[in-house]
């Protein structure tokens, strides 16, 4: 689990990861699993549901990155290919992720208009703010004019985190309105969180012989990832923390609070509004350390004394020098505990049917986090044709793009629930030049009818 | 409107449906690897700073033991070597009193000091060592009682005595008496010694020589080492040879070529004289052995016909034991040592006499001690203001390349070094390196079109001081496999051929504080 949740954070400081922003799924309330999103939603005609798994990921770099500018297909073989990508980089640029893993989960329909609820899932979220001069400076070198003369900072900023959380929820439908909330036992699993304070490294190549100029005031907390960190080479050499067990599932442990509400204001019009994750905060506490290095280097090559040389000093040794490299930026390791919080995010919609087979909805979702904040407004419309199957596509402007186009499937044979919603329509049919991945999918079971 | 979908496809879509959607991204990452990409690397390879002090006295004074370079005030330097040409000891000519068996021929015997040129008189010598022994033969029947006295040898006020009682017919050797502290008085180069030979009745006798070896009187003095601290005269006129030699001068590394031309170069001989009385040096002959083997005579003005008079500790001032010094110079504007000097001097060949009381004086007392000495002193100072064109100098180093020793050149497509200078010096240098093995064959070099100007001269003002930083940047870019040679040599063999400014054609002043830097770095391309 530990592995692939760190694959999974791993992927967020690597690749284009962003806050969950779900606008289709959150249209679609008869799907048990948009439970999450919404405490008030149940699916009104079932009294039984089971959640089975799903799975929801957003993630997305600033600008218009897509796949296709870091990948090149020669046939059937893919490489990895940071050229046109460096090209369209900005000087910072945002990577941010959030994954979701429902495992499993329950719900009840109550006598008296009451609801409960309980699920499982795994979740991650992570934001890595990072300089163009990173990826530049590993794919390109040193070398070329863009770096000669030129102070680049490689430092990259790095709040990634997952997490088991367990909801219990109840809700209660009062007519027109429906009301729930969600008690979120959270449980850390592991995080890596950069110090603001300290997040600087810069690479300064002097045009002149090329002397390295290296600086750097960075330090990061981790928890049940990194266990050391030594200096191997002109590198580093990273031991992962191995000794993780399941005991230390409930050692970082937090709660939160999910609220929603919707409101069916006639047969054709509804509105609903949720609040997620509030006060949502880890306090990392097991195998959590903190990493930091400080230092300024200047490599001048070689200083022979040229004294020694005219005196007939009969060896020039170009050895010398880099060695100091890493006693100068070794991290150094200390306890620390930390804590993260867990982006809260708002939902606000509105659906109006037209006739029984459409409806029109427009969705608000806004996210805030300390180190990137996210906004999105979707406008969407639903064709139901059968009742067990919903077909549905979006319009939707966020931070990121004007221009998303999604789309959801859903069908509904039997007691099966199945849906697929992407905000994001290029992620299915050009997943390569789509800039933004966003999925949402999973399975369900529903049974009995309620009671009329 | 409705529609249905028999039952038993409803899985079946869910299932294709999952299949497309994935089966699209995430097969495909399972091999994914890097694309070949192009990148360069560019860092620092070394750097050093040459000072321009350093630099000459390596240069000029390499193999100079007693040299300095003096900073002057105003930052220029001189080159100052000094060193002994000559020393003449006193003793080497004024050495009078040899081993010898003085024989006393009569009981009142003059004793003539034959060593004594005729130009010199002697009138006081203080003995500091050496011993003399009675020798005698009793060639009488009966014993005899001998005295030998020397009236004009005291010691406090005592004449020097010894004397024996000999047996009939005995050869007698007596124990050696030190003389240390005797003060000897000749007159006129002469002494008197006295001897007294009484038999038993009181009357004199004369002792005969010793009948076994009639060449031994019957009564002598054995002088044996002796040795005076002071002696006291009158030298008279006379000419003797001082010093004839001929010396190795090495003013520059004998394996620098190219031409160097010296401004203004100043020589002072300095004369240090102890001895006491007047002495005038005579130059026979003084010249100097270019670089190219041709003889330069030593032309000057300063010095008449030749001959230099020399100042002396006077006796009648009280300067007994003092040096005086007389010194002479020679520069350009009363000699010819400009061309010499520029003519890059190996050799120093002079032939130097001595001429005592040239004036011939008869009233000067003179004297000599045991230390005293004529010592002629050089002193070379080289103002280092000149020009050089084409200067040459060599050196072999060995090399480390260190961690590029082992570098994977697979990935590497091209090399280039960049060899930077600043240069505060009036001197522009050229500069190829060759790269050897083992054997000290070459490998590779530097340059492949023959030495380069990586050194320009700073420009200089009209008194040839170098005004600012020159800086000089030198691309030098390589292929892979000359790179390859290149990193794995043990050795470098440096050609520098230094030139001052303007093409070595106008004079320059070094400062001492004038450095260089130089500094390499290097770029690699490479293509993963």
């Amino acid at each position: 689990m530990r592995a692939i949740l760190f694959a999974g954070l791993s992927l967020l400081t690597g690749t284009v990861l962003k806050a969950q922003q779900e606008l289709m799924f959150y249209q679609m309330p008869e799907y048990w699993h948009a439970n999450a999103l919404n405490p008030a939603f149940f699916p009104q005609d079932r009294t039984v549901q089971i959640g089975l798994p799903g799975y929801g990921l957003d993630a997305w770099n600033s600008g218009d990155i897509t796949f296709d500018d870091f990948l090149d297909r020669d046939g059937d073989k893919l490489y990895l290919d940071f050229s046109k990508l460096i090209q369209e980089l900005e000087p910072e640029n945002d990577f941010i992720a959030d994954q979701r893993l429902e495992t499993v989960s329950l719900g009840l329909r109550l006598k008296g208009g009451f609801y409960a609820s309980f699920a499982h899932a795994v979740r991650a979220h992570g934001v890595v703010v990072y300089p163009k001069g990173l990826p530049q400076i590993l794919w390109e070198g040193n070398g070329g004019p863009d770096f000669l003369g030129q102070t680049v900072e490689v430092a990259p900023i790095v709040r990634g985190f997952g997490w088991h959380e367990i909801r219990l929820g109840l809700a209660k439908d009062l007519g027109k309105w429906t009301v729930g909330g969600h008690v979120n036992v959270i449980s850390g699993l592991a995080a890596l969180e950069s110090d603001q304070s300290r997040r600087t490294a810069t690479v300064f190549t002097d045009p002149d012989i090329y002397q390295l100029t290296l600086k750097a005031d960075y330090g990061f907390w981790s928890s049940n990832i990194v266990e050391s960190i030594d200096t191997f080479e002109l590198g580093y050499r990273v031991k992962f923390v191995d000794d993780f067990n399941s005991a230390d599932l409930f050692s970082n442990t937090g709660v939160s609070f999910n609220l929603g509400a919707q409101y069916r204001i006639n047969e054709q019009l509804s509105v609903s509004a949720s609040i997620l994750d509030i006060g949502g905060n880890l306090s990392w506490k097991n195998n959590s350390y903190y990493f930091s290095t400080k230092g300024e280097y200047l490599y001048e090559g070689d200083i022979i004394d040229g004294k020694e040389l005219i005196q007939g000093s009969d060896s020039i040794d170009l050895d010398d020098g880099l060695d100091t490299l890493n006693d100068v930026f070794a991290f150094s390791r200390s306890d620390g505990s930390f804590s993260s919080a867990i982006p809260t995010r708002y939902y606000a919609g509105v659906q109006y049917q037209l006739g029984a087979d459409w409806a029109v909805n427009a969705t608000v979702f806004h996210q805030q986090s300390s180190l990137v904040s996210q906004t999105a407004v979707g406008l969407g419309l639903r064709w139901t044709p059968l009742y067990w199957l919903s077909l549905g596509a979006n319009y939707g402007i966020n931070t990121r793009s004007a221009a998303n186009v999604g789309f959801h499937l859903g069908v509904r044979p039997g007691p099966v629930q199945f849906y697929f919603a992407s905000d994001n329509l290029l992620t299915l049919f050009q997943p390569y030049a789509s800039p933004q991945v966003n999925v949402r999918t999973g399975l369900s079971l529903a049974f009995g009818k309620p009671r009329t | 409107m409705s529609m249905s979908i028999p039952h038993f496809y409803r899985p079946v879509l869910l299932f294709a449906l999952l299949v497309w959607v994935f089966s699209c991204t995430l097969s495909d990452f399972e091999d994914l690897e890097l694309a070949e990409r192009d990148a360069e690397y560019a860092f620092p390879l070394f750097q050093t700073s040459l000072n321009l002090k350093d630099l000459m006295d390596e240069v000029l004074n390499d193999t100079l033991p007693g040299d300095t370079i003096l900073v002057n005030a105003d930052g220029t330097m001189t080159l100052i070597y000094s060193g002994d040409l000559v020393s003449k000891p006193a003793l080497d000519l004024f050495n009078f009193f040899p081993d010898t068996l003085i024989p006393l021929t009569d009981s009142l015997a003059e004793l003539p000091l034959d060593e004594i040129p005729n130009s010199i008189r002697v009138d006081r010598v203080d003995f500091s060592g050496g011993t003399i022994a009675l020798v005698a033969f009793n060639s009488w029947t009966d014993s005899v009682d001998l005295t030998v006295t020397i009236p004009q040898m005291l010691k406090n006020g005592q004449a020097f005595e010894v004397g024996t009682k000999l047996a009939p017919s005995q050869f007698y050797f007596g124990p050696t008496i030190p003389i240390a502290g005797y003060v000897l008085a000749p007159t006129n180069n002469n002494l008197v010694a006295r001897y007294v030979a009484v038999d038993k009745n009181g009357t004199r006798v004369k002792l005969e020589p010793f009948f076994p070896n009639p060449e031994i009187d019957g009564v002598a003095l054995d002088l044996d080492k002796p040795a005076f601290s002071y002696m006291q005269g009158y030298w008279g006129y006379e000419v003797y040879p001082l010093t004839e030699d001929t010396i190795e001068i090495d003013l520059n590394q004998t394996d620098l070529e190219g031409e160097v031309y010296i401004t203004d170069p100043k020589v002072t001989f300095t004369v240090a004289n102890s001895w006491g009385f007047p002495t005038r040096l005579l130059i026979e002959k003084m010249v100097f052995v270019g670089r190219n083997g041709q003889e330069i005579p030593l032309q000057t003005t300063a010095l008449d016909s030749g001959a230099l008079d020399l100042a002396y500790p006077s006796f009648a001032a009280g300067e007994v034991g003092q040096t005086k010094f007389t010194k002479i110079f020679f520069d350009k504007n009363n000699s010819n040592i400009d061309d010499i000097f520029n003519a890059q001097p190996v050799q120093l060949i002079y032939d130097i006499d001595g001429i005592a009381n040239v004036e011939q004086d008869p009233d000067v007392t003179g004297f000599i001690t045991d230390s005293s000495v004529v010592d002629l002193l050089v002193s070379v100072e080289l103002l280092l203001e000149g020009s050089a064109l084409n200067f040459g100098a060599e050196q072999t180093v060995e090399l480390n390349f260190g961690e590029y020793d082992d570098l994977d050149t697979a990935n590497i497509t091209a090399v280039e070094f960049k060899l930077v200078t600043e240069n505060e010096m009036p001197i522009s240098s050229d500069l190829q390196i060759y790269f050897l093995d083992d054997q000290e064959q070459v490998l590779d070099s530097l340059f492949l079109d023959g030495p380069q100007t990586m050194l320009r001269a700073a420009p200089v003002d009209n008194n040839g001081v170098a005004m600012g930083v020159e800086r000089t940047e030198t691309f030098i870019p390589m292929s892979t496999a000359r790179f390859n040679r290149i990193r794995t040599s043990p050795k470098a063999q440096l050609l520098t051929y230094f030139t001052t400014a303007q093409g070595g054609q106008v004079p320059v002043k070094l400062i001492a504080t004038q450095d260089a830097v130089v500094k390499m770095g290097l770029r690699i391309s490479t293509r993963f």
